[in-house]
């Protein structure tokens, strides 16, 4: 089946390294943090875009979402049109949980915290999207192997 | 919608995964058609009745509710 707009199959994988590979960064960037801290206790951090703390940021997020995307958005072995209904209904579902949680933190948040919550949204959907569509494809499997019995 | 692609294969001596192998899709897909958890594409069922050398309305039949 001809699809537009997924990643070829191999890209599930190159996904999975992206994510895990941010793993380490990101303990190491905290780890450094916290000494910095105890170091220089009430030096004042630079927040400007080419500091630091920023790059890591970017670093760590680029190749956590990159890894999240790539996972998310690749063909499966076996692409038919019953796996696009899947992936179509899954991410309807996530768009739905997604703006309905969105819009209980805005109603329920002020400023740092919905700094915080907007941080969080920069993944949560897409880790939604792969939980119910994987969730949908180990159903589909699982009834296909009792049918079978 | 139901269908008759049960017998066919049966007529046939094929499997679901034999059938999945032909027409290019999963053996997931074969069986919800087959147990009318899912209705395929126009083109889905065009090949599936190719396979078996039978008119789409053979394969596929409309029911009293559809």
């Amino acid at each position: 089946m001809k699809t537009k707009y997924l990643f070829p199959y191999w890209c599930k994988y190159l996904g999975v390294i992206c994510f895990v590979a941010h793993v380490p960064v990101m303990l190491f960037v905290k780890l450094k943090k916290e000494t910095l801290a105890s170091n220089f206790s009430g030096a004042a951090e630079d927040y400007g875009i080419f500091s630091n703390h920023h790059l890591f940021f970017v670093i760590t997020t680029l190749l956590m979402l990159t890894g999240l995307v790539l996972f998310a958005f690749s063909k499966e072995k076996i692409e038919d049109e019953q796996i696009s209904q899947l992936r179509l209904d899954s991410l309807q579902l996530t768009i739905y949980i997604s703006y309905i949680l969105l819009i209980i933190s805005l109603a329920l948040t002020t400023g740092n915290d919905f700094r915080d919550i907007m941080h969080l949204f920069i993944w949560l959907p897409l880790a939604f999207f792969i939980i119910l569509f994987r969730w949908k494809m180990f159903r589909n499997s699982r009834y296909t192997k009792e049918d079978a019995i | 919608m139901k269908n008759n692609i049960r017998v066919e294969r049966a007529i046939k001596n094929i499997t679901q995964a034999d059938l999945a192998k032909l027409i290019g899709v999963s053996r997931q897909t074969i069986n919800t058609i087959e147990s009318n958890r899912y209705v395929p594409s126009t083109i889905l069922a065009l090949k599936i009745a190719k396979v078996f050398g039978k008119p789409l309305e053979e394969v596929f039949i409309l029911e009293d509710g559809d």
